[in-house]
């Protein structure tokens, strides 16, 4: 549904007094967003399917609580993600590697289907190195560069100021780049 | 190969951040876990119907309704049995 169609305030408020359709509408508009940025936190699709249902299953329950404090409606989302997820990750009780073969499965978006078959070795031990980073730097990483957000809407998402998402941004950079030395990663200049 | 190593550490995170963009991309879902999805959220799960009866003056309403509802059917019943019904007996 183009955008200029979709009046997001109206659908809520259709959505809060338990309009199925309405709540469909958002799913529709959502759906994408929440999966990668889920599938990229669990990193497999059995889990990533499971847990975005039940993000969205949430959601609708507690629709009628969201009340639009000028925390955009997506943020709310996320930030059921990212409870769900926190959750998923404290009852696993470790930390889980992004299966190597499970990545390319899924197309990414305006790529040559060619290309996701090759998944490059590098890519791999980029993602592993993701992965062992603290839960908040792996959010701040997917959303910046998966949902290709701001560092405000990353902060709205957060809790956190503009400002603290730039530092903590920085610092992730800084902690990554160290990790590659350490490990003796190179990565190939694209 | 090209080493991620360079002079200027500005460089070296601008690097990494080209690489951050290669390997972070947007995947599709597959078709058939939308799909799925979406049924998982038209239909309530367990959880959900669980959630509903947990509201004990919604229970109480639809007990009562069901209950009235199964009076009325069996009184019905008895007076057509009382006036058509017993003659053939």
């Amino acid at each position: 549904m183009p955008d200029t169609e979709f009046n997001e305030e109206d659908v809520l408020s259709r959505a809060s007094q338990g309009d199925r359709d309405a709540f469909g509408l958002l799913y529709g508009r959502y759906i994408d967003r929440i999966f990668n940025y889920v599938y990229y936190r669990t990193g497999n699709l059995h889990d990533a399917e499971d847990l975005t249902a039940r993000v969205f299953q949430r959601a609708m329950n507690h629709i009628q609580n969201y009340t639009d404090r000028g925390v955009p409606f997506s943020a709310w989302l996320y930030r059921i993600a990212h409870n769900l997820v926190a959750n998923w990750h404290r009852d696993r009780s470790r930390r889980q590697e992004i299966p190597i073969n499970d990545v390319p499965s899924l197309p990414s978006k305006g790529d040559h289907p060619e290309r996701n078959l090759v998944h490059s070795q590098e890519q791999d031990a980029l993602l592993r190195l993701i992965r062992r980073l603290p839960p908040e730097r792996q959010s701040l990483l997917i959303l910046k560069f998966v949902e290709d957000m701001s560092n405000a809407e990353i902060g709205a998402i957060m809790g956190r100021s503009e400002g603290a998402v730039k530092s903590l941004y920085h610092r992730t950079l800084l902690a990554l780049r160290d990790q590659l030395g350490d490990q003796n990663i190179n990565l190939e200049s694209e | 190969m090209v080493k991620i190593k360079s002079t200027q550490p500005d460089d070296e995170l601008h690097d990494l951040e080209e690489h951050l963009a290669g390997t972070l991309r947007r995947v599709q879902p597959p078709s058939e876990i939308v799909i799925r999805l979406r049924e998982r959220i038209r239909f309530p799960q367990r959880s959900d119907i669980a959630y509903q009866f947990a509201d004990w003056r919604r229970l109480f309403f639809v007990f009562s309704g069901v209950m009235s509802g199964l009076l009325a059917a069996i009184t019905i019943a008895r007076a057509f049995f009382y006036f058509f019904g017993r003659r053939e007996l």
